[in-house]
């Protein structure tokens, strides 16, 4: 839990908790509440994601004001587009669970289901 | 026969009529794995054979390029080959633009095959970190969760590894079921699958015209499914596994369920053949005979390539 991989987890998270942009020593006051940890590490860590292009600043007087560049659900929504629309062509190898269906196989296995489950179709 | 085409031959053999044969062997899923290892070792197999075949002409170039022409001419034509034919400037010429088209493909065809699968392992770690930061982990599993209206499960290799669920997927999964589809997600993240489809997509993308490699991801796509159920249906159980795959194949919660006594509708897809070959696994006497036969045509390609190679080289 303590790699540092989690912690850019965390550090989001909070950022997206945040109704509005957060300075790095207000999001190290609420993380030491709870976890033993370095000024300098939250900055370093908030640093990454900015150049990872998680995060935007903006400087306000000596500090910077980060925010995060996309909502929480715009960031689901990509990467479920992406882990969705793999229909072979795409580069992005990723294995689901149950593969996309078209409406017949859909509709057979909703057969099979209601059969199971002994329901009568609705 | 001359080595270099009695390799081109084995290969090109193998290319064309090993896929039915095999399609047909893997058909029912049954050893998955070993199925896989058929596939795989076939496409190794016509890959070497080719390398092979391109080392004799190479090694034919090497001994001499005033000889080179007639080596070629007889290799090809045999005795029908007359210094008349090897000796004219027009043959010589077209055998260099034959070299140099050759060597200029095969180094493209490698090429376009690295930067393919670089650039699909980048994108899969990509998404594999930005799984990690976006969704909720869910406690002692190691898997994450994303917020999304559709259900769904996969896992993406990187480092480490993401398995994703989504929000929609857990609504109609009990904890047995999930225990299952992350089971089969694990399944696939331990037996590398996912370097295997890069594999073979980079090669039906090199070979777009051969079949055994055009014809090949999807068969070890749908053989890697096969094997992860099987993972997890040792892990948690058939039934278990068939109502996770139906509860999120439909959107729809799946009560613990009884297996039903009636065939599945011949007709369906991928799912539905997975979801049957779990409900009715073929009989154990099939099996035998299907991994026997698996194992027979595997030993062939072995036993093939071992006599092509040393008639080769003598």
């Amino acid at each position: 839990m303590r790699g540092f991989g989690d912690l850019e987890t965390v550090v989001m998270h909070r950022v997206w908790d945040h109704a509005g942009p957060v300075t790095v020593r207000e999001l190290f006051d609420e993380l030491r509440q709870e976890r033993p940890i370095a000024y300098t590490t939250v900055m370093t860590t908030m640093d990454n994601l900015h150049k990872k292009g998680w995060l935007a600043r903006e400087k306000e007087g000596k500090a910077y004001r980060y925010e995060a560049t996309a909502s929480r659900g715009e960031y689901s929504a990509r990467l479920m587009r992406e882990a969705l629309a793999d229909g072979g062509d795409t580069e992005a190898v990723l294995s689901h669970f149950v593969a996309q269906m078209d409406g017949e196989e859909s509709k057979v296995l909703r057969s099979v289901l209601q059969r199971l489950s002994g329901r009568r179709p609705e | 026969m001359t080595p270099a085409l009695l390799v081109f031959c084995y290969a090109l053999a193998v290319a064309w009529f090993l896929p039915p044969l095999l399609t047909r062997l893997t058909r029912y899923g049954i050893g998955p794995r070993l199925g896989l290892t058929a596939w795989v070792t076939a496409m190794g197999s016509v890959l070497a054979s080719a390398a092979l075949a391109l080392q004799f002409l190479i090694r034919a170039a090497v001994a001499g390029w005033p000889r080179l022409s007639e080596v070629v001419c007889r290799s090809v034509a045999g005795g029908a080959c007359t210094p008349v034919v090897y000796r004219s400037a027009l043959f010589e010429a077209a055998l260099g633009a034959a070299a140099v088209t050759a060597a200029l493909t095969a180094a493209a065809l490698a090429w376009s095959y690295g930067r393919r699968t670089q650039r699909a392992r980048r994108r899969t770690r990509a998404h594999a970190a930005a799984a990690r930061i976006t969704g909720r982990q869910l406690p002692g599993t190691g898997a994450v969760v994303l917020d999304a209206p559709r259900p769904a499960a996969y896992c993406v290799p990187g480092r480490p590894a993401a398995i994703v669920v989504t929000s929609a997927a857990l609504a109609v999964l009990d904890a047995a079921q999930l225990g299952a589809v992350l089971a089969h997600e694990r399944a696939h993240l331990a037996g590398r699958h996912h370097a295997l489809i890069t594999l073979t997509r980079g090669f039906a993308a090199a070979f777009p015209s051969v079949p055994l490699f055009t014809r090949g991801p999807a068969q070890v796509a749908r053989l890697a499914e096969m094997r992860a159920d099987d993972a997890a249906a040792r892990r948690s159980g058939r039934r278990t596994l068939v109502a996770a795959l139906l509860a999120i194949g439909t959107g729809t919660a799946v009560p613990a369920v009884s297996l039903p006594a009636t065939a599945l509708a011949a007709t369906g897809g991928a799912v539905t053949a997975r979801v049957q070959r779990l409900l009715e696994p073929p009989h154990r006497g099939r099996l035998t005979g299907y991994a026997a036969a698996l194992a027979a045509v595997m030993l062939l390609l072995v036993v093939a390539a071992g006599l092509i190679t040393a008639y080769a080289a003598r």
